[in-house]
C-alpha cells in the first residue's frame, strides 16, 4: 500500500511491535488525562504587596481550578459568567454541579482521599460543614495577606448578614473561618393571599378571628387554617388544602420543618450548646421532655390536616404542589420565590402570593417558661478551599472565593438568575430597594421584608445544631418524626425513641 | 446405536480403525472424528519449572489484587477501624458488636428478604406467563425487542421517570390508581403502606423481561416429542405446561433466581431515587442503610462491617441455590 524503500531495513511492522506501541501510547495517554484532566493546573508569577491589583489578580494566570457546587442559582449564573472571571485572573475554573446529597458525598470522599480534585468547595453550614470542617483550609490568614487582591469591603461579620459567616465558616472552636457565605436559603411563609380573601369571612364565622396572615400569626393559627380547609375539601368543596410540609426523602428538610416549630416555642432547641457555632461533645439531648412531646403532637395534629403527600414532599415537590394551586399556604425557602411568580408555570404567580415570616409561637403551646419567637431557620451555603490543596492552589482558589462573594456578582446572580444575597450592601443597591416592591425585576425581593429584615434576626434565628454527626442527627429525626406521622408511633414514643437515638449517637 | 472408543494412545492408527474416539471422562460420549495422531518428534523439550508459569500470571495476578484483592483486603481492615474523613482508630470488633444493637441495621435485613421475595415472586410469574405468550408468537421478534427496552435504561434513570410517574401533583400513574380506587389522598410513595411496593414495582418492570428472554430461551429448547406424546396421551395444555415444559425450565430458571436475587441485594439505585428507604425507613433496605452509613454519615468502618455481613449472606445464600442448581433431577423437589 506504502512506498517502501528497496534497502529499508524495516520492511514491515510486526503485530507485536504494533500492539506494543498502542498499548503502550494508550496507558501513557490514560494516564496523562488522569494527571491532567481530573486535576487543577498551577501556574504562578511572583508578586509583592506593591505590585498592581491587576499583576495580584493575574499571579496564577493559566491555571485551572475545579470548583464543586450545589445546584443552586448563583452557580449556574456564575457558570455562564465565568468568562470574566477568566479574563481579570487567566484562571480556568470549572464548575461542577449536583443535588446536595450528591455533593456531600463528593466533597467527603475528596477530603478522605487525601487529595484535591475539588479544591473550591460549595459548604452547606450542617450537612457539609458540619462533619468536614476539620478538613478545609482556614480563610483567615489570607483575609489580610497583601500579596492577595482583597475585598473593598472586608470580610468581617458586618459586611455578611446576621450571622451568615458564622453559620457557615465557623465551627466548634471557631478559630478558624472556612467559608465566606456564598449564597441562603431562609425559611419564610409563601401564602396565597387571594384565597385567604376569598375565605376569610367564612373562615371568621368558624373560628372567631379572620383568616390574615401577619407577624403574629402563631402555629396555632396555622393549625386552624389548615383544619378549615381540610374540612371544607372533604365536604366537596373547591378549595385548595390549607397547608403542607417537606417531609420527603431529604432528611434535612423534615428536620428543618419541625425545628422551627419547635424554636418558636419558648426558643427550644435539640442540645445545651451555642446553636451558632456548634459543638462536638453536644452532651445529652433534650427531646422526650414535656415541651418536646407537646410540640410533637402539635406537629402531628397539622401534619394531619395538611396536604396528604408530605412524606413524599421534598423542598422541590412541596414547591410543585404550590405551584399548582393545591395548597393555600407553605413555609418554602426564600430562594423559591422566583420560580412561585414566574406565570409559566405557577398559578400562584401574579400578585397572589404574599411573603411572611415564619409563624410565631402559641403562648399557651409553651411549657419551658421561654419566649414566643418567629423561629425561622435556614441552610447557609458558603464557599471554601480543600485542606488538602497545596498552598498555591488554595492562594488561587482564594481568588474565585472572594470573586463569587462579591457584591457586584451577588447583585448580577440575583437580578438574573435569582440569587440570594449573602452580603448586606447588595440590598441597598437602589435597584434592589426599587424590587422589593411589586412590579418587580428581581421576584427573590419580595422575600427581602420577612427574611433579611425580621426572620433571621435575633431571636428568631435558629441554626443548629452543627455536630459532627449532623448527617445521622437530621436521619434519626426525619425517619423518627415520620414513624409518628405514618401513626407507628405515638408522640411520647416518638420523643423517647429520638432520644435514646441521639444520646447513644453522641456517647451522652 | 453404538461408537467404537478406542484408547488415545500416539501410535498410529490402521486405516479406517476408530473413526471415532471419547472425550474426556463425561457419561454422555461426544464423538467426533480423529485424524493419525502424528509421531514423536526426536527429542522433547525439557519440562519449563513450575516458577516459569508463575511468571507468566504474574502480571495478571498484580493487576487483579490491585483492583480487586487489596481493595477487599482494605474493606475488611476499615471494618475493624473506627474511620470516618479522619485517619482511622482500630477498635476491634466493635462495629460488628455494635451491628446487632442496631435496630435499622436489623430492620433493613427484614425489608430486603421482603423486598427479594416480591420482586422475585413477581418478576418469575410475570417473565414466565410472557415468555409462554412471546413463545411462537406472530410477532415474536417485535415483542423481545420491545421487552427489551426497560432493560437498556439506566436503573437511576429509571427511578427518575418513575418517580415522575408517581408524583402526586402531576404523575400519570398517580392519577391512575386514584382513579381505580387504589389509593387514598397521598401518592403511592407517601404511604408506608405502600412505598414499598411502589419500588418493587419499578424492579419488577425493569427486571421481568430478564427473566422473560431467559424463559423464552429454556422454553425453545423443551423436547416437542415429550409435548406431543403428552398430547396424544390427552394431557391439556395447561398440563403439559406443567409436566412437561416447567420441568425442563427448571435449570434456567434457578440461573434467572439466582442473578435476580444478587441484583436485588446489590442495585439500589431505583430505590435510592424514589424513597431514599423513606417514608418512616420503609423502604429502607439494607443497602440503602450501607449507603446511608457510609456515604452520608461518613461512618466508613461501621459500612465496611455492614458491607462485609452482607457479602457473606450474599455467598452463603448463593452457594444454597448452587447446590441445589446442582442436585440430580430425581433429589430435586
Amino acid at each position: 500500500m506504502f512506498y517502501r524503500p528497496k534497502n529499508a531495513i524495516y520492511k514491515s511492522v510486526s503485530r507485536r511491535k504494533f500492539l506494543e506501541f498502542g498499548g503502550g501510547a494508550a496507558t501513557l495517554l490514560g494516564t496523562g488525562a488522569l494527571g491532567v484532566g481530573l486535576n487543577s493546573v498551577m501556574m504562578s508569577t511572583r508578586v509583592q504587596a506593591q505590585s498592581s491589583d491587576d499583576a495580584k489578580w493575574k499571579q496564577f494566570a493559566g491555571s485551572k481550578l475545579v470548583f464543586l457546587s450545589e445546584n443552586t442559582p448563583p452557580s449556574f449564573a456564575i457558570r455562564e459568567k465565568i468568562q470574566s472571571f477568566f479574563d481579570l485572573t487567566g484562571i480556568e475554573v470549572e464548575i461542577l454541579t449536583d443535588d446536595l446529597p450528591v455533593v456531600q458525598q463528593k466533597a467527603g470522599i475528596d477530603l478522605r482521599s487525601g487529595n484535591a480534585d475539588y479544591p473550591l468547595q460549595y459548604i452547606q453550614d450542617k450537612p457539609i460543614g458540619a462533619p468536614f470542617a476539620d478538613f478545609y483550609a482556614d480563610l483567615s490568614p489570607m483575609f489580610g495577606d497583601d500579596t492577595l487582591p482583597q475585598d473593598p469591603e472586608g470580610y468581617g461579620d458586618d459586611v455578611w448578614f446576621d450571622n451568615f459567616q458564622t453559620a457557615c465558616g465557623r465551627y466548634y472552636d471557631g478559630a478558624k473561618v472556612i467559608a465566606l457565605p456564598y449564597d441562603a436559603a431562609v425559611a419564610c411563609t409563601f401564602y396565597r393571599r387571594d384565597v385567604f380573601e376569598a375565605n376569610s369571612a367564612a373562615f371568621e364565622a368558624e373560628y372567631g378571628y379572620p383568616m390574615e396572615y401577619t407577624n403574629d400569626t402563631t402555629w396555632k393559627n396555622v393549625l386552624d387554617f389548615a383544619t378549615y380547609f381540610k374540612a371544607r375539601k372533604e365536604a366537596g368543596e373547591d378549595v385548595p388544602y390549607g397547608y403542607a410540609q417537606h417531609q420527603g426523602t431529604f432528611a434535612w428538610t423534615t428536620q428543618l420543618d419541625i425545628q422551627r416549630m419547635m424554636f418558636a416555642h419558648g426558643r427550644w432547641t435539640d442540645f445545651d450548646i451555642d446553636d451558632k457555632i456548634g459543638s462536638k461533645t453536644p452532651g445529652k439531648t433534650k427531646w422526650g421532655d414535656d415541651q418536646s412531646i407537646l410540640m410533637l403532637e402539635k406537629f402531628k395534629a397539622l401534619a394531619d390536616v395538611s396536604h396528604p403527600d408530605n412524606l413524599a414532599n421534598g423542598t422541590l415537590e412541596l414547591n410543585t404542589v404550590y405551584q399548582s394551586g393545591n395548597i393555600a399556604m407553605q413555609i418554602q425557602y426564600h430562594e423559591f420565590a422566583a420560580s412561585i411568580e414566574d406565570e409559566n408555570t405557577s398559578v400562584a404567580a401574579g400578585g397572589r402570593t404574599a411573603y411572611a415570616p415564619c409563624p410565631k409561637g402559641a403562648p399557651e403551646w409553651i411549657l419551658n417558661g421561654g419566649e414566643a419567637v418567629n423561629g425561622t431557620n435556614c441552610g447557609i451555603g458558603g464557599i471554601g478551599i480543600s485542606g488538602n490543596a497545596s498552598e498555591e492552589i488554595k492562594r488561587a482558589a482564594y481568588l474565585f472565593a472572594i470573586w463569587s462573594t462579591s457584591q457586584q456578582n451577588q447583585y448580577e446572580v440575583l437580578s438574573g438568575l435569582g440569587g440570594t444575597p449573602t452580603r448586606k450592601s447588595v440590598l441597598a443597591l437602589p435597584d434592589v430597594v426599587a424590587a422589593r416592591v411589586r412590579p418587580t425585576t428581581m421576584p427573590n425581593a419580595l422575600t427581602f421584608d420577612a427574611v433579611y429584615d425580621f426572620g433571621i434576626k435575633d431571636p428568631n434565628f435558629v441554626l443548629g445544631p452543627k455536630i459532627p454527626e449532623a448527617n445521622e442527627y437530621h436521619s434519626i429525626i426525619a425517619s423518627e418524626t415520620q414513624k409518628m406521622l405514618s401513626n407507628d408511633q405515638t408522640p411520647a414514643e416518638t420523643a423517647a425513641s429520638v432520644q435514646s437515638l441521639l444520646d447513644s449517637l453522641n456517647d451522652a | 446405536m453404538t461408537s467404537e472408543v478406542t484408547d488415545i494412545g500416539v501410535a498410529p492408527l490402521p486405516p479406517g480403525a476408530g473413526l471415532f474416539r471419547a472425550r474426556g471422562t463425561s457419561l454422555d460420549i461426544e464423538a467426533r472424528p480423529v485424524t493419525a495422531a502424528l509421531p514423536l518428534p526426536a527429542r522433547l523439550n525439557a519440562a519449563a519449572p513450575r516458577r516459569y508459569y508463575l511468571y507468566l500470571m504474574a502480571p495478571a495476578i498484580a493487576v487483579l489484587a490491585f483492583i480487586s484483592l487489596y481493595p477487599f483486603v482494605w474493606l475488611i481492615v476499615m471494618s475493624l477501624q473506627d474511620v470516618g474523613v479522619g485517619d482511622g482508630e482500630w477498635v476491634g470488633l466493635k462495629n460488628y458488636t455494635r451491628l446487632f444493637s442496631d435496630a435499622r441495621f436489623l430492620e433493613g435485613w427484614v425489608l430486603l428478604a421482603q423486598y427479594s421475595a416480591m420482586c422475585l415472586t413477581l418478576q418469575l410469574s410475570i417473565g414466565l406467563l410472557l415468555a409462554v405468550i412471546v413463545n411462537g408468537a406472530k410477532w415474536e421478534k417485535f415483542l423481545v425487542t420491545a421487552l427489551l427496552m426497560p432493560m437498556m435504561m439506566a436503573p437511576a434513570v429509571a427511578g427518575l421517570v418513575w418517580l415522575f410517574l408517581y408524583n402526586g401533583t402531576f404523575g400519570w400513574y398517580h392519577w391512575l390508581f386514584q382513579s381505580l380506587g387504589l389509593l387514598g389522598g397521598g401518592s403511592i410513595l407517601s404511604s408506608t403502606d405502600t412505598a414499598m411496593l411502589a419500588i418493587v414495582l419499578v424492579d419488577v418492570w425493569q427486571w421481568t423481561p430478564l427473566i422473560t428472554l431467559i424463559a423464552l430461551a429454556g422454553l425453545k429448547r423443551v423436547p416437542q416429542d415429550q409435548l406431543e406424546a403428552n398430547m396424544v396421551d390427552g394431557a391439556s395444555p395447561l398440563r403439559n405446561f406443567f409436566a412437561i415444559t416447567l420441568p425442563n425450565l427448571y435449570p434456567v430458571l434457578l440461573i434467572a433466581i439466582m442473578l435476580r436475587f444478587m441484583d436485588n441485594f446489590r442495585f439500589i439505585d431505583a430505590a435510592l431515587v424514589l424513597t431514599g428507604g423513606g417514608p418512616a425507613d420503609s423502604t429502607k433496605i439494607l443497602p440503602i442503610y450501607l449507603f446511608e452509613v457510609a456515604f452520608k454519615f461518613f461512618k466508613l468502618g461501621r459500612g465496611a462491617a455492614i458491607a462485609l455481613t452482607l457479602l457473606i449472606v450474599t455467598i452463603i445464600l448463593g452457594k444454597l441455590l448452587v447446590r441445589i442448581f446442582e442436585k440430580p433431577k430425581s433429589e430435586r423437589v
